[in-house]
């Protein structure tokens, strides 16, 4: 493997190490499979639809046209338009901010909560790890949503809320995988064997668990974005999402959802974008966690 | 005291008649039993009718028409109203009004019983009386006692099936009031049994008695074999021909539409706007429009920036309402102007019915007017460095439907280009009934309905505030006096057309004031199985009835 500080010292590289370095670049760059290139050149597309959705706009998103209500997709309307004659391409794409975010947030959410119980579960003691152990099976008795709703049912609801439902609602599970991954690590043999050279403890637990214990679960995360995103969609579709006119992905099939029988587009345009979406985000995390279980090889 | 028999002479569309005699209750009840042969009745019974209905109400006696919808299967009143408006015998056979119209003594139909075997008499319709105006709160039947309760000086039972109310003062509205659903009389013996049981298990006398109510699934209704009470708008007297009803709350309203469609209903409630045209064809529509104050937005005339009436008319102009309904509704409900009253309220005053028509020019030409002259980067309009918010708060999924909601977001989208930001805010069905998140200060502007049979309504919605209570049902908090004095006047004059005028200038100072803008009226429709014949909507607070109602073999 070659470090940064190699590449860019003053020593004269010859031309054939050059070819060689080059050959390894290409090596990897052939051994990513096309399908996480197709994914992340979409996932690019979403996150551009984000910062600019101007960019990728036809219509103004919330701009009404009375006369030109339900038109099924055209070339005047890519997706089509929904009861008020607002172009659905347009909203999708004015959506994908929100749902990001929202997606995004959660996954932060569960992640941060989920790091703060596992890693007390799995590195400070039989007793800690007993009572979250017990913590976490009792939240696992429900079923995922179920505090999420039970948020949203005590606050308002609104993207913030949709963030804290799903971040909260999601948690546990992470949080049982990172306190497993700690558990798992902390009894490794090169662990033991930092401890007997006499390492102190706190500089064990930073070089080699939790390094060691965050690298599958960087492949989690990712997964649970897109899964967060569904989620957060699932509960805007059961009319606990943000208000109306937003259009938010959710949101949406929400709206749609009246007139899945007479103007489908309103209903599979927005679920393909979440689809899309997921999938994507789905291709690249399952690569990530191939690779970092270095069952492909690495740069 | 004068006999109402002769009272009864010419119709007049829209004005509750005095009286009606004794002899045409008879001779409806008479007819049933000699005609048509007995052989065609037995024909009809039979069978439980799977009843698709939308908003589940949060108890099943009086308050939200949603629940009147259901008390109307199991519970009589004491007198009916006929869609032109006649008030015709139901539980009171007969009845007359002193010269001074301030006492009112009705003939109790005799051999009537409650579902627990309870005698109706007149001693039992006090003991209703008592409760609606109670001031025990676990008792009181609030909206009775908002139209009733400051006019009733006693109720008393001076013979066992004679009944003598006597008003403090003339209220003319006293027996159309009186026929809906808010007064639907209950067992004595149920009522006692506190407000909870009252909710779960309410006992009259209809045609119909609550069996069970699982809730957010179903009522299941039971046949009263021993019915002998039906009014005198009913197509038979007797008991329901079927054997019950299956009440079930389908909120998707795809769903709801679907199991009319997949046979697993044979009849539903509020016809989806996209499935209007194609339930026309396929099955059995019967609609009918809501008397009472149709959905308007009404405008908070006490908090900027509504408190000016430039403002108000200019939102008044500002959208293409008509347009926004015939889209959103599929033609399937009508545009409804004049927000004082629904179209089909009697005294509607049809000159109103163009008020406001899209106007953007005006509209913006009103704001500058007002001084909302500047515009933030946004492009919403600000004065003094505010912008002209408004928070729309609704009842979304309960009163205000989904296709309501596409009306709240044209209004919305349209607003904006004068310079509106309208926020929408959804409040959720319990929220909503216990005024949470609905506090003075906390809107611009709500859409709501309330149901009525003609213009008694406007009291409930126009009553100044008095003694330091606020009156919650004005929600556009415009209260001046010339307007109740208008209204009380209309509400004890007994002359037709002095009335009619006098409810007609109301609704002028209303509309001309903009202190609400009409949206579209409530409606009941519904689409049933071609076989499932004879169901039929007591106009005009719609209420859904299934004693005539039968399968047909």
């Amino acid at each position: 493997m070659t470090s940064t500080s190699d590449l860019i010292s003053d020593r004269p590289v010859l031309p054939v190490q050059l070819l060689r370095r080059l050959a390894d670049v290409v090596a990897v760059i052939r051994s990513v499979p096309v399908s996480v290139y197709l994914a992340a050149a979409i996932i690019m597309l979403y996150i551009l639809a984000a910062v600019t959705p101007e960019l990728l706009q036809s219509h103004a998103p919330f701009r009404t046209d009375l006369r030109a209500t339900l038109q099924p997709p055209s070339f005047a309307h890519l997706l089509g338009t929904d009861q008020s004659g607002r172009d659905l391409y347009s909203r999708v794409v004015e959506g994908t901010r929100q749902s990001l975010a929202i997606g995004l947030g959660a996954t932060a959410l569960s992640t941060t909560l989920a790091l703060i119980l596992g890693v007390s579960a799995g590195l400070a003691g039989r007793v800690v790890d007993g009572v979250i152990s017990r913590l976490l099976e009792v939240l696992f008795a429900f079923p995922n949503l179920f505090l999420g709703l039970l948020l949203i049912a005590v606050f308002e609801a609104t993207t913030t809320t949709l963030i804290f439902a799903v971040g909260v609602g999601t948690a546990p599970g992470y949080a049982r995988m990172v306190r497993g991954q700690f558990l798992a690590v902390k009894g490794a043999g090169y662990v033991e064997a930092a401890r007997a050279l006499g390492h102190p403890y706190w500089r064990i637990v930073l070089r080699h668990i939790f390094p060691n214990a965050m690298r599958p679960l960087v492949a989690m995360i990712t997964l649970g974005f897109g899964q967060s995103i569904v989620w957060a969609s699932s509960l805007a579709f059961l009319g606990l999402g943000v208000a109306p006119p937003s259009p938010e992905w959710g949101a949406l099939l929400d709206a749609g959802r009246q007139f899945v029988t007479r103007a489908w587009w309103l209903e599979v345009m927005p679920g393909l974008a979440i689809i899309v979406f997921a999938l994507s985000v789905t291709v690249i995390g399952r690569h990530l966690q191939q690779r970092l279980e270095g069952r492909v090889r690495v740069l | 005291m004068m006999s109402l028999s002769s009272n009864r002479a010419e119709p007049s569309p829209g004005y509750g008649r005095r009286s009606i005699s004794a002899g045409l209750f008879a001779a409806a009840a008479l007819c049933s039993i000699i005609t048509p042969a007995a052989a065609a009745e037995d024909d009809k019974r039979g069978g439980i009718i799977r009843y698709g209905h939308y908003q589940e109400p949060p108890c099943l006696y009086a308050g939200w028409v949603q629940a009147g919808y259901i008390q109307r299967q199991y519970a009589d009143n004491l007198v009916a109203r006929t869609h032109d408006g006649q008030i015709v015998p139901w539980l009171a056979t007969d009845w007359s009004i002193s010269e001074d119209n301030l006492t009112y003594v009705f003939k109790i139909k005799p051999g009537v019983t409650f579902h627990d075997g309870t005698v109706l008499d007149a001693k039992a319709i006090v003991t209703n009386f008592e409760r609606w105006l109670s001031n025990d709160p676990d008792k009181v039947n609030r909206n009775g006692k908002l139209y009733i309760g400051e006019y009733i000086r006693s109720v008393t039972a001076p013979e066992p099936l004679t009944l003598k109310i006597e008003l403090a003062r003339p209220y003319q509205p006293f027996l159309t009031v009186l026929s809906t659903y808010f007064f639907g009389i209950l067992s004595p013996t149920a009522l006692e049994r506190g407000p909870k049981e009252l909710c779960e298990h309410p006992v009259g006398s209809g045609p119909f008695a609550v069996e069970t109510w699982n809730h957010g699934q179903n009522v299941i209704l039971k046949r009263n074999p021993n019915y002998n009470s039906a009014p005198a708008t009913a197509k038979h007297q007797g008991p329901a021909y079927v054997d019950g009803i299956v009440w079930k709350f389908l909120k998707d309203s795809t769903v709801r539409y679907g199991s009319l469609v997949a046979g697993e209903s044979d009849a539903i409630y509020d016809i989806p706007a996209v499935d209007w045209a194609d339930a026309q064809k396929r099955f059995k529509v019967i609609q009918d429009i809501t008397g009472g104050t149709p959905t308007r937005l009404q405008l908070n005339t006490a908090r900027p920036p509504f408190d000016d009436v430039r403002v108000r008319r200019a939102f008044a102009y500002v959208a293409e309402r008509r347009k926004a309904v015939e889209v959103s509704f599929q033609g399937s409900i009508p545009f409804n102007a004049n927000g004082a009253l629904s179209i089909s309220t009697p005294e509607h005053l049809k000159d109103l019915a163009d008020s406001y028509p899209y106007d953007p020019d005006r509209a913006n030409r009103l704001l500058d007017d007002a001084g909302w002259t500047a515009r933030s980067r946004d492009g919403i309009r600000t004065k003094d460095g505010k912008r002209l918010t408004v928070r729309l708060l609704y009842a979304g999924g309960s009163l205000i439907t989904p296709d309501g909601v596409s009306v709240l977001q044209i209004l919305q989208d349209q607003a904006r280009s004068a310079g509106f930001d309208i926020v929408l805010k959804p409040i959720p069905q319990a929220d909503w009934f216990a005024g949470k998140g609905r506090g003075i200060d906390d809107y611009e502007a709500q859409p709501a309905y309330w149901v009525a049979s003609s213009a008694e309504i406007l009291k409930i919605s126009w009553r100044p505030d008095q003694n330091g209570v606020i009156n919650a049902n004005n929600a556009s908090r415009f209260q001046p006096p010339e307007l109740w004095t208008l209204i009380e006047e209309a509400d004890r004059t007994f002359d037709d057309k002095v009335r009619l005028r006098l409810y007609e200038d109301a609704q002028r100072v209303i509309v001309d004031n903009a202190a609400v803008v009409g949206l579209f009226p409530l409606t009941v429709s519904i689409a049933s199985q071609p076989k499932l014949k004879d169901i039929w909507i007591s106009s005009r607070v719609s209420e859904p009835v299934f004693h005539d109602a039968y399968f047909e073999k």
